[in-house]
């Protein structure tokens, strides 16, 4: 039923469903729900909740430690809400990273022209980020057979650095004279 | 500092997202004319550049994260409305790609550091104009950092005095005031410095290749 759904459809089922989570304030309520979004998103489930657990685990350990040394301290330790909190922020980063692994994004907006082309433009900007960075790291990786000390690490970030942002723009520019030659400016 | 999603309760993001979406509504009026093939790959590379500085992220006991953000240098070089509408779109891309914020968050998190984060830095570089630009754009930076972290401390604080269990034991952010203004704002005046150092780099980079300001 859910491969039916349009990305438009989908997108406001997901924000739908997290407006909902966050109304819902008993554990018990939110461990069902999250083991229904794992039973419905079918074999990506593990991925997904591997890439879930480790997106909030920095954040979410950080803040329970918090509390639970707080709690301690004033002599009232309860397990009430660490479970109703991670449970929460769990399911709801679930579901984001669902709704993105099922859905394209770009025909979800897609009454939105000027967030998809703004959208556009910077995911293009991060691929062309990303693999700048990877051909000089891997560069650098293979003309130091030692590792390189912090003054070599400081000189190649800093050339980096120039050619990330020339290269950048280079590439956003034939990207916006390709737009330009097919009218995106012109109204 | 993204606030992470599930920390925030809807009588706080549910007004936030009606807020969000006037402010998105008036910077992006008039975007559309202002873009050309000129000014979007700047605006581009910057958003880009912003996203990149976001990542990197730190933990921090207030219940949010430490990070540069590169709010300053759109806003110096963009002008508010476009730091605000890239920062959000940033901000949008990083709760959807990476978990880091959130959907529910994310209003919060883009008029804190998107609008402002980005109202600051271009107020202080007005006003600090006279000490000479290398200090202006320094300042403008570090202050966008800290003012961003100060809504977000302050959003995250109020959070146990408006949703609450009739025991008065918390349902969102669990604490107050009085720990989420040291534990944001101590970290971000130090991360401040290295956002001020990226802005100061960033922003002669672009003078160096004759970007417009405004």
């Amino acid at each position: 039923m859910a491969d039916s759904l349009t990305p438009r459809r989908r997108l406001l089922l997901y924000l739908g469903a997290v407006v909902g989570i966050t109304f819902v304030h008993q554990p018990l309520p939110l461990a069902l729900l999250l083991c229904g979004a794992l039973a419905l998103s079918g074999r990506r489930r593990w991925r997904l909740l591997q890439k879930t657990l480790f997106a909030m685990l920095a954040f979410n350990l950080c803040v329970s430690l918090g509390y639970l040394a707080l709690s301690l301290w004033q002599g009232k330790v309860s397990g009430d809400w660490l479970l109703l909190a991670n449970l929460r922020s769990c399911l709801l980063v679930y579901l984001g990273f669902w709704f993105i692994a099922t859905t394209d994004l770009l025909a979800a907006l897609a009454g939105f022209p000027l967030l998809c082309l703004l959208l556009t433009l910077t995911i293009g900007q991060m691929q062309t980020f990303t693999r700048v960075l990877r051909d000089f790291r891997l560069a650098f990786a293979s003309r130091n057979l030692r590792r390189p000390g912090r003054r070599a690490q400081a000189l190649h970030a800093a050339a980096q650095a120039q050619h990330l942002l020339d290269k950048s723009v280079a590439a956003a520019s034939e990207s916006a004279l390709a737009m330009r030659s097919r009218g995106a400016f012109d109204d | 500092m993204h606030i992470p999603d599930g920390f925030l309760s809807p009588q706080t993001y549910l007004p936030a997202w009606g807020l969000a979406a006037l402010a998105w509504a008036w910077a992006a009026r008039g975007l559309r004319a202002s873009l050309d093939e000129t000014t979007v790959p700047r605006l581009a590379m910057a958003t880009a550049l912003a996203y990149a500085l976001g990542l990197v992220m730190v933990p921090i006991p207030g219940g949010t994260s430490g990070h540069a953000l590169g709010v300053a240098i759109l806003a110096l070089v963009f002008g508010v409305r476009q730091a605000f509408l890239a920062c959000s779109l940033v901000l949008l891309l990083q709760a959807l790609l990476f978990g880091a914020g959130g959907i529910t968050a994310l209003p919060v998190n883009a008029l804190a550091i998107g609008l402002c984060g980005a109202l600051a830095a271009v107020g202080a570089r007005r006003l600090c104009a006279g000490m000479g630009e290398t200090v202006s754009v320094a300042l403008a930076a570090w202050l966008s950092v800290v003012v961003s972290g100060l809504v977000v401390a302050l959003v995250l604080g109020i959070q146990p005095a408006i949703a609450q269990r009739p025991d008065g034991s918390p349902l969102f952010f669990p604490f107050g005031l009085a720990l989420t203004l040291p534990a944001v704002l101590v970290p971000h005046a130090l991360i401040g410095v290295g956002e001020a150092v990226v802005t100061v780099l960033v922003f002669r980079y672009a003078k160096a290749r004759r970007w417009p300001t405004p």
